[in-house]
């Protein structure tokens, strides 16, 4: 459609927890600069789609290539469906910058310990230039005053902020939000969205599992729907909410108009 | 009560306090070395791995540390093999007989400790680790391990004063150690009251000290769970 690079491109993913398909043939082409928000009820299995593209879920079937690169996969001696090569899904792995509901910070480490963490032993970036960077980072969050405290010492906002630095600290080619601010309490919900729009404003590429509808209609690019494992409407905001071609999803966004 | 006797033999008492300090320092150290990568293959999901670890730590926290010791000490001697090789260096000596031991049987006990703090990782955890590409050895190191380590630390701090209190037993085979003096003096001058509760007053001294390190330990590696004061 335009001369953007494609950052991922999934085909035809099928998710199975046991007998139970919780992903129905899922495609999806994000270009760079993309901001994706993925809505649904809960058990859509958005988080799974979200969770499948870095491997945390091994998909059943279906490809995904990220820039242009197909992560390998095999079937093993049970015949169930593992990475061919673990190495490959590790260095694609820091491509892909994650941030989760529950911010998943290391309780042991500092702020700036937890942000330092994985340029320095993953990437084995300099220490003292790894530090310089996270202050930036930490500078852009908003949470550069508490750089030394641990996370138990922290709201649920801050520490979701410090999990955005955590994340962007790989210099990713693409952030994955699995509902960052779920877990907030309300009053907390604002400040984190405020640095996931700034960041969707500098043009990086993400996906956002959310539901915050005005988030969604307002900074997106697309929106993606998913009902029951498969996509039912996707578009560009202003788009889908205004006209949607699909029954359930002038449902499901009634319903939040409502609340 | 006579304590002109204690005071007399106080050398003899202090001696014994060394030996006790090395058969606990050098069984502690030892024995977690070993007890890490017992912990490791215990949580594998390779059976190879895991049914040995499991079976050492059945196996040394189901006997009692008198009947290993024993085994070592008297058992071993009676097998020619062991007499003509290297090992016998070892178990020659009642020395390194309770050494091994007490090393053999920490690391069991400090296995299961670590065992359970490694799997009480918050899933959370690992999962940040792996989304930003990290391998598992590195996971291990980084993430789980220094997690695990302070969540084993108040068990691991019983255990060691468990194996202080374990390391009488070293008296048992004569090894002079604290309560091997008690025994000297008690046999010598028959002041059986006198001489252990000397013994015993060593022995809590030693305990205090590791209580007090524990805490000092405890007090740096905790500060992420301690409330903030403001």
């Amino acid at each position: 459609m335009d001369n953007r690079n494609t950052a991922l491109v999934v085909e035809e993913l099928h998710k199975y927890f046991g007998s139970e398909e919780v992903l129905k043939g899922i495609s999806l082409e994000a270009s760079e600069g993309d901001v994706i928000a993925m809505v649904g009820a809960s058990g859509s299995g958005k988080s799974t789609f979200l969770r499948c593209i870095n491997l945390l879920e091994i998909p059943t079937s279906g490809k995904i290539f990220v820039r242009g690169e197909l992560i390998r996969m095999k079937q093993d001696r049970y015949g169930v469906t593992v990475p061919e090569d673990l190495k490959q899904v590790e260095r694609i792995r820091t491509r892909l910058g994650m941030v989760f509901q529950q911010f998943n910070l290391w309780s042991h480490m500092t702020v700036l310990e937890n942000v330092i963490e994985a340029p320095v032993h993953v990437l084995k970036m300099d220490k003292i230039e790894a530090i310089e960077r996270a202050e930036e980072l930490l500078h852009k969050v908003g949470i550069h005053d508490r750089m030394n405290y641990h996370p138990a010492h922290l709201s649920g906002g801050q520490q979701q902020r410090v999990a955005i630095a955590r994340a962007l600290a790989m210099e990713p080619d693409m952030l994955l939000f699995d509902e960052p601010t779920s877990a907030l309490d309300p009053e907390l919900v604002g400040e984190v969205l405020r640095v996931i729009r700034q960041l969707a404003e500098e043009g990086r590429t993400m996906i956002v599992v959310t539901h915050e509808m005005d988030f969604a209609r307002d900074v997106s690019s697309r929106v993606v729907f998913l009902h029951e494992g498969s996509i039912e409407e996707d578009g560009p905001p202003g788009e889908v909410f205004n006209n949607p071609s699909s029954e359930r999803f002038r449902q499901f966004v009634s319903k939040y108009v409502e609340q | 009560m006579d304590y002109n006797v204690i005071i007399d033999n106080l050398p003899l008492y202090l001696n014994g306090l060394w030996v006790t300090i090395q058969l606990v320092v050098i069984a502690l150290v030892s024995g977690f070395g070993l007890a890490v990568p017992l912990a490791l293959m215990a949580v594998s999901k390779t059976s190879l791995l895991r049914f040995p670890a499991k079976t050492y730590i059945y196996f040394f926290r189901g006997t009692p540390l008198l009947v290993q010791m024993f085994l070592l000490y008297y058992g071993m001697g009676q097998f020619e093999a062991v007499r003509e090789s290297v090992l016998w260096i070892l178990f020659k000596e009642a020395y390194w007989c309770a050494i091994t031991a007490f090393a053999l049987n920490t690391a069991g006990y400090t296995a299961e400790i670590l065992r359970g703090a490694i799997e009480q990782t918050p899933f959370g955890e690992t999962e940040a680790a792996q989304a930003c590409g990290m391998s598992k050895s590195t996971m291990y190191r980084r993430i789980i391990l220094p997690g695990s380590f302070r969540r084993a630390l108040p068990a691991y701090g019983n255990e060691v004063i468990f194996m202080l209190h374990g390391s009488a037993l070293a008296g048992v085979i004569t090894i002079v150690d604290l309560f091997g003096a008690a025994k000297i003096v008690n046999a010598r001058y028959f002041v059986p009251f006198e001489s252990f509760i000397t013994a015993g007053f060593f022995y809590l001294c030693c305990t205090f000290c590791f209580v007090w390190f524990f805490k000092w330990v405890e007090k740096h590696w905790y500060a992420h769970l301690r409330p903030r004061i403001s």
